[in-house]
């Protein structure tokens, strides 16, 4: 518990003033979930993800998306060896731990598709051979806004793949001020030192599907489920998946508090981030976020 | 950049459609521009919704609005009154919706929907018209529903039937306001101009006149009885006397001739010396019954002989031919009850100027009938034998009752009586009252229906106009007035039977009315006739006759008094019966609390009754942590149930006796008033009192 607090707050020295978001990315994490980061360029989602991979101890690889890249450019490619006589293959950048998938809405379809395919099957499939991905495996996916020239709006099934988005935003004042006072980031990031391994992570992540989540608990996250189907505010209601991953996102957050049972306010906590990338407002609608009017409208006890 | 509103989608059909449906009862009467605009209106208003057309400017909508003035003003000569009315607010109603530049636009469309149908009201109230109103105004009802759909979303038949359930919901309402809101007589009223109101009987009957209103199928009354049917051969429905005979045309004697005699009398007016002995003469045979007659623009009411009313409505008096009559031309559906004492007939009496009247002949014409009346009188006993005897010859003799009769030159009487024989019952009546007279028996025509038949649906008899028949009384010492019916001795059936039956015989048919009158003969379609007509009299009965009479009656018979409370109270209590079964069905269809969330909403109301209400998605611990600060005598209590909350509704200690026990025991603890606890916030005294009374 105390290595999670512990890799938090160190994750924190790095991302100045981002302790929400920080906290959301590594509940993120522990549910096996992955993280889509909207935010503009330059904002630290970079860093944030590179600090993730430092403190977890977990191999990293980054990879920036470009309207010209193709499939085989994550996924790997097999290379004929002349002296061996045979394929081989050369792994892409996707079998890593980490992979941070830098402005993924820059790729055409296709290649998107290719990593959110591996992302949910966490297998890859290269010439008639399935290959397992590292454990854990986790990719973090930065998108640029998607009015900005040049990109291709993930469509929502696809958005569907990722747990969570978050957006970070500029930092406070005061923090910039610190952040302009303190020099550049790289060199923080640098000296970040790894608080656990990839087999502590393992096992937190595997306490995260332990932590209890009562009968009336489920009660209020179905009933969340329901209204956003029946309300008629949205043009398509949540899915079970984004049920489920409500659940286990909520999950992590009540280990990250410190809890091994679920209460309203992990869920309340993770609403936005888990569904508010798959609720689609219908126009007319309140410009208030889909998660705050969900979570307004169902009563928590019922 | 201005916006234009655009009618979402799935309401704009139903929008179109109301506008349409709204309109067409006026439509269906109204003036040909009107008929032809409007649906060019909606035709406009239906392509800009598509984008084809743009809606039209100000200078346009303004040129519009000034046709459709200057129309209505063209067809009804004003803009004023129902019908002019109207014309115009239909009019102006298809224009406003080339007006629908917001949504508040949209929406006057369809208020002004339900107004436009409501007042086809004004020119009619069958049960099929009612019917029609609410399945248009369910129509609006879906479109203002779908108005407020945001754009997108929602079905359009998913709209119409929740306005149909919105409607079904609000049924029992209309029943309970239709029965109880008082019935204020109408402080205006409106005078609709009907071209050719008048139908039915005339004030004078001249060869042909019947035989006309024999081809008319239309129902001319109906009748309700509470006791005694007559047999159909007695069934003779008086509405005329006529005793002015110009040698060709029988017509009602003359305004001065009426008033020597103390013709007529009203409720309350004093009683004539005639009235008082016919009123001590109501003995034997009694029928009592109710008619409901169709609008007929005239002032005779039908009814058998002889009636006398309950003077209930002021407007209906007795004449001293021993009828009923209006002030006034009837000119709607009139209801009224009348009880009929045939044999009281005998108590009235033959005033001089009456006898006169009615042994009066033209000076000269006819001789032959003139000489065969003197001649059968002769040979006759008394006076009873001559009519007797010619009745027989009329039944002996070849004549024919038929719808064609042969035309009659200026020896009317004599063509028919001697040469052309061939006639209707008109004919009959006429030339055997000519002859009576001739005798020097005073005698008049009656005019009126003979027969009716019963519908066995609602058990109550409907007389059409072909059943409209004239006979003749004439005035025997001692009987008083005999009703004698020279038709019966030519044709029967047509008194026992009725006219379809008597025509058959004679291999004769009513023309084109009687080509569709045949399905009578078949049972189904029969059956079918008598159902439509039984739901036409009972909606009259039922509900266009329920007034304020019959509504106070009702109070008096259910709640024991009209009193204004008496009513209030009684509706107050209708209204419970009504909202009571609801709200147990809603609570009883919302899923019931489990013993946590009775633990809870315990404490939440505790809490609410302090003045700490829970928001919109406050979590339990959330709730608990405000009320702690807000109430900070009690934090320790709450803090405690709190905590023993979370643990067993969302803890491991889910199923665990021990921490219910725990959670229930805090609940009270909570609740139990602890001496000294004192509130911050001022002017709540009552505070130990209520806590208190929670134990």
């Amino acid at each position: 518990m105390q290595l999670l607090e512990q890799s938090l707050e160190r994750v924190g020295r790095v991302v100045l003033g981002k302790e929400e978001q920080i906290r959301l990315a590594v509940a993120c994490l522990l549910a096996r979930g992955h993280l889509l980061i909207e935010d503009l360029p330059g904002i630290g989602k970079t860093t944030l993800a590179y600090t993730l991979a430092r403190v977890f101890s977990l191999e990293y690889r980054r990879v920036q998306f470009t309207s010209d890249m193709l499939p085989t450019d994550i996924l790997g490619v097999s290379v004929f060896d002349p002296e061996q006589k045979r394929f081989h293959l050369r792994k892409g950048p996707v079998f890593t731990q980490l992979l941070l998938a830098d402005e993924i809405n820059r790729a055409t379809p296709k290649t998107q598709s290719a990593l959110l395919e591996a992302m949910e099957e966490r297998q890859v499939t290269l010439d008639g051979l399935t290959r397992d991905l590292p454990e854990p495996f986790f990719v973090v996916a930065t998108q640029n806004p998607v009015t900005q020239t040049g990109t291709f709006a993930l469509p929502e099934s696809q958005l569907d793949r990722f747990l969570m988005r978050v957006s970070l935003g500029y930092p406070a004042p005061e923090v910039e001020l610190d952040l302009l006072a303190g020099g550049g980031e790289r060199s923080r990031t640098i000296s970040v030192e790894p608080v656990m391994d990839a087999g502590d992570l393992l096992q937190v992540m595997a306490r995260v599907e332990e932590v209890r989540a009562s009968r009336e608990l489920l009660d209020y996250v179905q009933r969340l489920l329901d209204y956003s189907r029946t309300c008629g505010r949205f043009a398509a209601g949540l899915s079970p998946r984004a049920g489920l991953g409500l659940l286990r996102a909520a999950r992590a957050w009540a280990l990250l508090a410190g809890r091994d049972y679920v209460i309203p306010e992990d869920v309340q906590a993770v609403a936005a981030p888990v569904c508010e990338h798959r609720l689609q407002a219908v126009s007319g609608a309140g410009a208030r976020g889909a998660a705050e009017e969900l979570l307004e409208a169902v009563a928590v006890v019922r | 950049m201005t916006r234009v509103y655009q009618v979402p989608h799935q309401a704009f059909g139903w929008l179109v459609g109301g506008t349409l449906l709204a309109s067409l009862p006026h439509l269906w009467s109204g003036p040909v521009w009107l008929q032809l605009s409007l649906p060019l209106l909606l035709g406009w208003r239906v392509l800009a919704h598509r984008g084809r057309l743009s809606l039209p400017g100000r200078n346009v909508r303004v040129l519009l609005l000034l046709g459709a003035v200057l129309g209505t003003f063209y067809s009804h000569g004003t803009i004023l009154g129902p019908e002019a009315g109207t014309c115009l607010l239909v009019a102006a109603f298809g224009l406003k919706m080339l007006e629908t530049f917001r949504f508040r636009d949209a929406r006057v469309v369809v208020v002004l929907g339900y107004f436009v149908l409501a007042t086809a009201f004004l020119f009619g109230q069958g049960p099929l018209l009612s019917l029609y109103v609410i399945a248009v105004m369910m129509m609006l009802t879906a479109a203002l529903i779908g108005l407020h759909h945001p754009r997108g979303v929602g079905n359009a038949w998913r709209h119409l039937r929740l306005a149909a359930v919105m409607m079904f919901q609000a049924l029992p309402l209309m029943v309970v306001l239709f029965v109880l809101v008082p019935r204020i007589e109408p402080l205006w009223s409106l005078q609709m101009d009907e071209p050719d109101a008048r139908t039915g009987m005339s004030d004078s009957v001249s060869p042909g006149d019947i035989g006309r209103l024999s081809e008319s199928d239309e129902v001319a009354f109906r009748v309700s009885f509470e006791q005694g049917v007559p047999e159909y051969r007695e069934r003779y429905w008086r509405g005329l006397v006529l005793s002015r005979f110009d040698g060709r045309t029988w017509s009602r004697a003359d305004n001065a001739a009426v008033d020597a005699i103390d013709y007529d009398w009203f409720p309350r007016e004093p009683e004539p010396p005639w009235l008082h002995r016919l009123r001590e003469a109501r003995q034997g045979e009694e029928y009592s019954y109710q008619v409901i007659l169709e609008r007929t623009g005239r002032p005779w009411l039908f009814a058998l002989s002889v009636p006398f009313t309950d003077g209930e409505n002021r407007n209906i008096g007795m004449t001293r031919d021993m009828r009923l009559t209006h002030q006034g031309d009837v000119n709607q559906r009139l209801a009224y009850n009348v009880r009929s004492y045939p044999r009281a007939a005998r108590a009235m009496d033959l005033d001089e100027r009456e006898r006169e009247l009615n042994l009066r002949l033209p000076g000269d014409g006819n001789p032959q009938a003139r000489e065969r009346a003197r001649a059968l009188r002769a040979q006759a006993e008394s006076d009873h034998a001559f009519a007797e005897a010619v009745l027989r010859w009329f039944n002996e003799e070849e004549f024919h009752y038929t719808l064609s009769p042969s035309r009659l030159g200026d020896e009317h009487i004599d063509e028919f009586l001697f040469s052309t024989r061939r006639g209707f019952c008109e004919h009959y009546a006429s030339a055997y009252a000519f002859l009576m007279r001739a005798a020097g028996i005073p005698a008049r025509l009656v005019g009126g229906y003979q027969g009716g038949e019963m519908n066995p649906l609602g058990n109550y008899m409907r007389i059409h106009q072909y059943d409209a028949h004239a006979w003749v009384e004439i005035w025997l010492e001692p009987a008083g007035w005999v009703r004698v019916d020279p038709t019966a001795a030519v044709a029967p059936e047509r008194i026992e039977f009725g006219l379809e039956r008597a025509l058959d015989e004679r291999g004769e048919g009513r023309g084109a009315a009687g080509v569709f009158s045949r399905w009578r003969e078949n049972p189904v379609l029969r059956g079918l006739g008598d159902f439509t007509d039984y739901v036409q009299f009972a909606w009259q009965n039922w509900i266009l006759a329920y007034d304020r009479r019959d509504q106070l009656a009702l109070f008096e018979q259910w709640f024991g008094g009209t009193s204004p409370w008496r009513v209030a109270v009684a509706l107050g209590i209708m209204l419970g019966i009504i909202v009571l079964p609801l709200a147990l069905w809603i609570l009883v269809r919302r899923p019931r609390y489990g013993p946590l969330q009775r633990e809870y909403h315990r404490v939440v109301r505790w809490l609410a009754r302090r003045g700490v209400r829970p928001r919109s998605g406050e979590t339990p611990r959330a709730l608990i942590g405000r009320a702690a600060v807000e109430l900070p005598a009690s934090a320790e209590p709450l803090r405690a149930w709190g905590s023993a909350f979370e643990s067993v509704a969302y803890g491991a200690d889910g199923g665990n006796e021990q921490a219910w026990r725990e959670l229930r025991r805090a609940g009270r603890a909570l609740r139990s008033p602890i001496p000294g606890r004192s509130r911050s916030r001022p002017g709540d005294g009552e505070q130990a009192h209520s806590a208190d009374s929670e134990r």
